[in-house]
């Protein structure tokens, strides 16, 4: 963990502290300092519609179980475990309930990636990046679902390979390895974009 | 001199994974292989801002989170465990102080008194003693005893 993870942690520690005894200023601390990666890892796992929903279970989750947090993780990673495991929660109430149809507005990233902020790129770069983001999230189509799952905490949820495999509870070797394929396997399919 | 990374070690470098020391050097010290580094980290970065941009209002979810969370977490395993040992040893002196409380002694017994007439039944057994008239302990003849013991045979 680089040092400015350690002070982040740290700091974690105090609030987490004061949550376990029932401050509520201090896990909505917490919160404002963790909603934006919970929001992503919820995100990767039950897509764009109900990311908003997962993130906020996990978060009242964690606060109604911090007294189970002994810290010798780091609180982002146990954090993490609670968004993952409220998700795939999620994801097998959706397979009882109907077969899995997915977003629409997934495969055409259309909407989104006309807000792509860059504001010094000119219109073409932006248009060329456009086209390379959407061939990227095109091609993560083609990724296993283990490699996928690392290649998004590691990229997009912005994970180190320590709060992977902790979040997983997997080897940091598997880890290592799952996410060296996943890209190698993305910038094969990328051709000309990457 | 390392010639360019190959694309295993571009994929590593990309994916912040250690390199070699001699391959850390050479994309230190190459435009070429750095490009190909950040070009591939530059569109990660890219998608990452687009799903970003589908966050919701964080104000009004942090709101939304508070409003629902209870008056007091639960208190965890990890807090039970904590006090575990404490709660048994209270449990424990609570009873034992109760116990205390309950139990009355029983009367003093005579054998038993710390006021027992010791001088008394002493001299009771040095009165004993010095009789020589119990049956079966008479002294038939005055220091034959002493006689044995002396010659080591009778």
């Amino acid at each position: 963990m680089d040092p400015s993870r350690t002070d982040l942690s740290q700091l974690d520690d105090a609030l987490v502290l004061r949550a376990q005894n029932g401050d509520h200023d201090a896990f909505g601390e917490l919160v404002t300092r963790h909603q934006r990666r919970v929001w992503m890892v919820c995100r990767q796992y039950v897509g764009q519609d109900e990311a908003d929903a997962a993130a906020q279970d996990s978060l009242v989750k964690a606060f109604t179980k911090i007294g189970d947090f002994d810290r010798q993780a780091a609180f982002s990673t146990w954090l993490t475990r609670i968004a993952i495991n409220t998700c795939l929660d999620e994801l097998r109430r959706r397979r009882r309930a109907a077969p899995i149809v997915d977003e629409p507005g997934d495969e055409e990233g259309g909407g989104v990636l006309a807000i792509l902020p860059d504001d010094r790129a000119g219109p073409e770069a932006r248009s060329i990046q456009r086209q390379a983001v959407a061939s990227l999230e095109a091609c993560e189509g083609i990724l296993p679902p283990r490699q996928l799952e690392i290649f998004r905490l590691r990229f997009y949820a912005e994970l180190d390979l320590g709060e992977i495999a902790e979040a997983l509870d997997v080897h940091v070797g598997t880890v290592k390895t799952q996410l060296h394929r996943a890209v190698h396997r993305l910038r094969k399919e990328l051709g000309e974009y990457r | 001199m390392k010639i360019h990374l190959d694309e295993l070690e571009i994929t590593a470098a990309v994916s912040g994974l250690e390199l070699e020391t001699v391959a850390e050097e050479h994309l230190a010290s190459c435009l070429s292989c750095r490009r190909q580094v950040s070009s591939m980290r530059g569109l990660l970065g890219a998608r990452r801002q687009s799903l970003e941009a589908e966050g919701p209002d964080w104000q009004r979810q942090r709101q939304e989170i508070l409003l629902r969370l209870p008056s007091a977490p639960t208190a965890g395993s990890y807090r039970r465990q904590w006090i575990r040992p404490w709660l048994a040893v209270a449990a424990i002196l609570v009873a034992a102080i109760g116990l205390r409380m309950v139990w009355t002694p029983p009367p003093a017994d005579r054998a038993t008194s710390p006021e027992l007439p010791v001088e008394q039944i002493l001299a009771e057994v040095d009165a004993i003693l010095a009789d020589d008239s119990i049956p079966g302990f008479e002294i038939i003849e005055p220091g034959l005893d002493d006689a044995v013991f002396e010659n080591g045979a009778s």
